[in-house]
């Protein structure tokens, strides 16, 4: 009992701390650092709509980024074409993004595996080319420019970035308790069935494409989120954020990180987004590191690190707990392998 | 159109590997053409060597990368996507961003009246369509009636019997990505040659090459004929009419053929 009461106390102390370092980031760190967190928390809530699917559908999804991009977008025209105030453009921006993933859902939702791959890589595609080629509304290949991110209570979040920091923040962590909470309720149960034997759960009586057709647009919600962000934080927006690369990456991310745990899905973010701006420094072949890194995870790494590190937590941190079978947690006792062999 | 969509639908149908790096080798054949007509200006000689130096790489791939995966689809994928962008990178490094364009060489180049439509229409596009259906032909006679071709289908259908059998299958499957590979590559110099050649040019064509195959159906070659009709009447009625949509038109077919049949028009079930 008193081990176990050891283990929930230093659990909740290292939460404390993590929650103490992030809401302290703008005080103790420099300005550069708190850039790179707001960018790693934008696309990390991209990266985090790739590892649900991936890790609590199965499905490895290649266009999630055009999500991300059609709320920016929205958000972009909106705001400086139209003119709308601050809380019309990102609102209507989720929902036209939503609506856009109830279309796309209608077709992804009935296709399977390596399908769901192909089709998701050329709806992306897709969009890609339309934001490319339909230039009286996206302006083509440059984009849009002189977006500003809104004002609260007399702060604007434009010019300080901490007050950016903590708007997103808010935001990040609402998107990952809403996937979080979706993971543990009683959807995220019936979503890991289908992922694990369609068949039995299509025989027990669920409407299976019904399933995988909420989790892509739920998925697709946090995506827009991440491009709503993206487009504040930057000013513009342009085709190269729905573009092919910009969808690899988000998985690459997923995969390094570790596509069975959300945490997995911001770590990979952080080592990408870290590798990016030490990289650009060096070298223009930044796409180029990308693909081998890529292929020696796809190769060596498919648990990725979170999942490597999870397996050391579980065996040597907390072995006092996890040494007892029967209390073993059921979720870390049986690792859902995505990426098995048939 | 045909040629990179037959090649794919090799590679897809025969080893049920969904090979991405297709547009890349695509891209990657035209440059090589490109340098190799440079250097020797013979046409022929750029094909053959775009066409060769493609399916070194796809040999490359496969003996090395995707063999490790067998059987695996979904990281076979992954694996073809990486080497995609590798390749796409290192064609970007080596020949630069700029469009190029391979010149017609002379015996084809030129116009030709057809009496019957009344329109004078660019010989080397004619030749284009006739290599085409040259190589559907081949790949059909191949597959369908040689000896290899039918253990080639034998061995994708049941593996262990047919390597129980004393074939290497193994090898087999090498030859047969390697082959599409080379496809690849050719389409690559003949679709240069009067299309541009530009970084970026792998995406577009995987991207059309795939629309035509979920149109077609995986594993057809009759729906990748009617597939990359479909798919090339629509782009090119598009791009003329309403050059903003051009892709994106392709959106509808898409849906269209998914929600009635969700394998493909002519797509086996699994």
């Amino acid at each position: 009992m008193t081990k176990e009461r050891g283990y929930r106390f230093r659990r909740a102390l290292l939460g404390a701390l993590a929650c103490g370092i992030i809401i302290a980031i703008p005080w103790i760190s420099s300005k550069y650092f708190m850039m790179m967190s707001i960018r790693v928390m934008y696309f990390g809530m991209l990266t985090m709509s790739v590892t649900y699917l991936a890790g609590e559908l199965g499905a490895v999804s290649l266009m999630q980024a055009a999500f991300f991009g059609i709320s920016g977008y929205s958000v972009a025209l909106l705001q400086s074409r139209y003119g709308f105030p601050f809380p019309i453009p990102p609102l209507a921006g989720l929902v036209i993004a939503v609506l856009a993933a109830g279309l796309f859902g209608l077709l992804v939702a009935k296709v399977r595996g390596i399908y769901f791959l192909m089709l998701t890589l050329v709806l992306g595609q897709l969009v890609w080319a339309l934001a490319n080629q339909w230039s009286a509304v996206t302006k083509g290949d440059t984009g849009i420019t002189n977006i500003y991110a809104p004002t609260f209570f007399g702060i604007s979040t434009e010019t300080s970035k901490t007050a950016f920091y903590f708007f997103q923040l808010v935001f990040f962590c609402g998107a990952a308790s809403f996937l979080a909470a979706l993971k543990r309720s009683p959807f995220g149960l019936m979503l890991r069935g289908v992922r694990d034997s369609e068949s039995r759960m299509a025989m027990l009586g669920f409407r299976v494409n019904l399933l995988r057709y909420a989790a892509f647009v739920f998925a697709s919600l946090v995506a827009a989120l991440g491009g709503v962000f993206f487009t504040y934080f930057t000013g513009l927006i342009n085709p190269h954020s729905v573009a092919l690369p910009a969808n690899v990456e988000a998985l690459l991310a997923a995969i390094l990180g570790g596509i069975n745990s959300l945490l997995g899905a911001v770590v990979g973010t952080v080592i990408l987004k870290t590798l990016d701006v030490v990289l650009s420094g060096i070298t223009d072949r930044y796409m180029l590191i990308m693909g081998v890194l890529f292929m020696l995870v796809i190769m060596f790494a498919r648990q990725g690190i979170v999942g490597t590190l999870m397996k050391y937590w579980n065996n040597r941190l907390f072995l006092s707990r996890n040494r007892d079978p029967e209390r073993r947690p059921s979720g870390f006792s049986k690792k859902p392998e995505v990426f098995r062999n048939p | 159109m045909f040629i990179t969509a037959s090649g794919l639908t090799l590679s897809f149908s025969l080893m049920r590997v969904v090979n991405l790096t297709h547009g890349a080798f695509y891209m990657a054949g035209g440059f090589i053409g490109l340098s190799v007509l440079k250097f020797s200006g013979s046409w022929l000689l750029a094909v053959l060597a775009g066409g060769v130096a493609t399916s070194a790489l796809a040999f490359i791939e496969e003996r090395f990368l995707l063999r490790r995966a067998r059987g695996n689809d979904l990281i076979e994928t992954l694996i073809s996507l990486s080497v995609a962008i590798i390749v796409g990178d290192l064609v970007l490094v080596i020949w630069g961003g700029y469009p190029r364009t391979i010149s017609i060489p002379e015996a084809l180049n030129g116009a030709v009246s057809i009496p019957l439509l009344d329109t004078i229409y660019p010989v080397y596009r004619i030749f284009t369509v006739g290599l085409a259906l040259v190589i559907i032909g081949a790949l059909w006679v191949f597959l369908k009636k040689t000896r290899l071709g039918v253990t080639i289908r034998a061995g994708v259908d049941n593996f262990e019997m047919v390597s129980a059998l004393g074939i290497n299958v193994r090898r087999l499957f090498s030859f047969v990505f390697t082959l599409s590979g080379f496809l690849a590559g050719v389409s690559g110099v003949v679709g240069g040659t009067f299309l541009m050649l530009v970084v970026g040019e792998d995406w577009r064509i995987l991207t059309l090459t795939l629309i035509v195959i979920i149109i077609g159906g995986m594993g057809s070659l009759g729906g990748t004929i009617v597939g990359s009709l479909i798919t090339g009447l629509i782009h090119s009625f598009s791009t003329a009419f309403i050059p903003q949509f051009s892709l994106f038109v392709l959106f509808l077919p898409v849906a269209v053929i998914l929600s009635i049949r969700p394998r493909g028009l002519f797509g086996k079930e699994r």
